[in-house]
């Protein structure tokens, strides 16, 4: 075996090692930083935002402002156990919050009470009270003390779960 | 088209993790392929030609991930898929480096059958695992016997002190023996301390927590909840003594901050439990001599005095030359002097991959345990059950820990310790207990990804 195919072999193997390593990564690049599949997921949800809140929906994603009434179909959860899911409320007139399996909207969260919080369709206005839960409501980040309507865009966060109407 | 947003996106990509079996089986055979290429570049540059004895340290390991890779499949198909891959590549890398030092061996007229020895144990290692996955169908037992874990972990880690079957090599009290069987009872202590840790702190972490008052910008505990640690602290000094190990010591203790953090959250914690083992080693450092001997050793290795002492830095001096005759690509596996450290096949063998690898291949080999690790983590932020949670990053963090401290030890960060480098190091203990901490997370993660389906 001559000197040079033994470099080129040792090389090699340090090389393959690296290659390996940095395949690796690639494929796992999603679960590090999260990027790449962001498109396709876009891609398979554009037609249920589109069918759902066609008009909301845009609104929101351009920010634009306009007097059109705020008439969200459905709860998108943004953090916390269950976030990336969606929650239909089309039809619904009031949705009971909590880490309780009778909740419309079930909250796995150590920090959420059984019977939590509460949503109620006023009028057009959606109106989120808390029911007197341990660890407090949270609407745009600030404590909901008494029933508050709840505008475009806004976030309730409960314990570490957070999501907000659309 | 982006009417989904970021924050709504990120959480479905992580379920999008591959955990596929496919990608595992397209891994495996990558991972196999360079076992094969780490033996063919030893005899190529030992033995100067190729020959068939090749076959005996590559097919029976890659056979036997084979088996444990159908199990999976089998039993827990929605495990991880890189954790076996790289704990196996791990593994072929180490037979590799020790069937290179096998020859070299050899070739000074000595036998040495650490080699062979290490190909069937790691068959047994992966037959272990495989057999873990098959036979506990769910991790969550474990959570009912928090107590006898511990006992039983307590009762472990006392053994080598015990008379007649205790044995002492290279001054650490770490080995029972029986004739020529010996075993290293602490490295299954690891997992079964992680398994009481982790049923002790589900069930008080609300306590150890919540309670305390504030003192600066840290929250103190209740002094009565201060016992635990304590009292941990105390067991882990008694270890040091009993077994004469700086690195064990630290290993359980560390352990057990790193789950009593997890659980709880308190910073204080982790300051006042560094505060103390700190202190404790600097303590032993003076009061007792051979703890004291190895603190020379350290800090000043290329002193005549402590380079000629018995049990002084000759080992460490010799490491570190050869990694620096390594370079930056290294002398290539077969090119180098490794041999010429003192048990490069067990306790050191990061050296003499660092001499003949060089730099970045000892890089490689990190990053590898890194993705180990980080798999184990990424499994235990993922699961939605606490004990799970907490299960899976101790039995993950202790394979980091335990690399620290090998590693530091090799580069004369630390005092050197008689711990092994997990996977790497020749020795069936090691690799048994560290092939079933894989075997475990993997029943762990894949319990994670039938919540998730559900």
């Amino acid at each position: 075996m001559s000197e040079l195919a033994l470099f080129l072999v040792r090389i090699g193997f340090v090389a393959v090692l690296w290659i390996f390593i940095l395949s690796l990564l690639s494929v796992i690049r999603a679960d590090l930083y999260g990027r790449r599949v962001i498109s396709k997921i876009a891609r398979q949800n554009a037609p249920a935002l589109a069918g759902g809140g066609s008009v909301a929906g845009s609104v929101a994603s351009l920010g634009i402002e306009d007097g059109e009434v705020f008439d969200p179909t459905q709860i998108a959860m943004l953090t916390g156990r269950t976030a990336g899911t969606f929650i239909d409320i089309a039809g619904k007139r009031e949705l009971l919050i909590g880490r309780g399996a009778s909740s419309d909207v079930v909250i796995s969260d150590e920090f959420a009470s059984n019977m939590h919080s509460k949503l109620v369709l006023v009028g057009e206005d959606w109106v989120l009270q808390d029911l007197n839960s341990t660890n407090g409501t949270f609407l745009d980040g600030r404590k909901v003390t008494t029933p508050a309507t709840i505008r475009q865009g806004a976030t309730i966060r409960i314990g570490t779960t957070t999501f907000e109407l659309r | 088209m982006s009417n989904v947003s970021l924050t709504t996106a990120i959480p479905m990509l992580l379920k999008a993790v591959p955990r596929s079996r496919n990608f595992e089986a397209v891994l495996l055979f990558w991972v196999a392929g360079i076992h094969a290429f780490a033996l063919a570049q030893v005899q190529l540059a030992v033995l100067q030609k190729m020959s068939w004895d090749m076959l005996f340290y590559w097919a029976p390991p890659a056979i036997t991930a084979a088996i444990v890779h159908y199990i999976l499949r089998k039993h827990a198909v929605g495990a991880d898929g890189l954790m076996l891959p790289l704990a196996y590549l791990l593994n072929g890398l180490g037979i590799a480096m020790i069937y290179r030092l096998d020859l070299a061996e050899a070739a000074r007229g000595g036998i040495e059958i650490y080699a062979d020895r290490q190909v069937w144990l790691s068959c047994f290692a992966m037959i272990v695992a495989a057999a873990v996955v098959r036979l506990v169908p769910n991790h969550l037992v474990l959570r009912r016997y928090p107590y006898l874990a511990g006992a039983m972990a307590v009762f472990l880690l006392m053994l080598p002190a015990a008379p007649v079957i205790g044995k002492t090599i290279n001054g650490a009290t770490l080995w029972v023996g029986v004739g020529e069987l010996s075993f290293q009872p602490g490295e299954v202590a690891k997992i079964l301390l992680a398994i009481f840790f982790a049923g002790y702190l589900v069930s008080k972490k609300d306590t150890l927590s919540e309670i305390g008052s504030r003192l600066l910008f840290m929250k103190v505990p209740r002094a009565k909840d201060l016992g635990p640690i304590l009292l941990f602290w105390a067991a882990s000094l008694g270890v040091l003594v009993l077994q004469r190990d700086l690195g064990t010591s630290i290993l359980y203790f560390g352990l057990f901050l790193v789950m009593i953090y997890t659980a709880t959250g308190r910073a204080f914690y982790v300051g006042a439990g560094l505060t103390m083992m700190v202190t404790g080693a600097l303590v032993a450092s003076r009061v007792f001599d051979y703890v004291g001997r190895r603190f020379d050793a350290w800090l000043d290795p290329f002193s005549a005095e402590n380079y000629n002492a018995a049990g002084g830095s000759y080992q460490l001096v010799q490491a570190l030359f050869g990694m620096a005759n390594g370079d930056v690509i290294g002398t290539g596996l077969g090119g180098g002097f490794p041999q010429l450290i003192p048990l490069a096949e067990s306790d050191f063998i990061l050296a003499a991959m660092g001499e003949e690898l060089g730099l970045a291949g000892l890089f490689a080999i990190l990053a590898i345990y890194l993705l180990l690790v980080y798999r184990g983590l990424r499994i235990a932020n993922s699961h939605p059950d606490d004990f799970s949670r907490l299960l899976s990053i101790g039995l993950s963090f202790v394979i980091g820990l335990q690399l620290f401290v090998v590693s530091a030890g090799v580069m004369g960060l630390l005092p050197m310790t008689g711990l092994t480098t997990p996977f790497m190091a020749a020795g069936g203990s090691s690799l048994v207990a560290n092939w079933v901490i894989i075997a475990l997370l993997l029943r762990i993660s894949d319990s994670s990804f039938k919540r998730v389906e559900a």
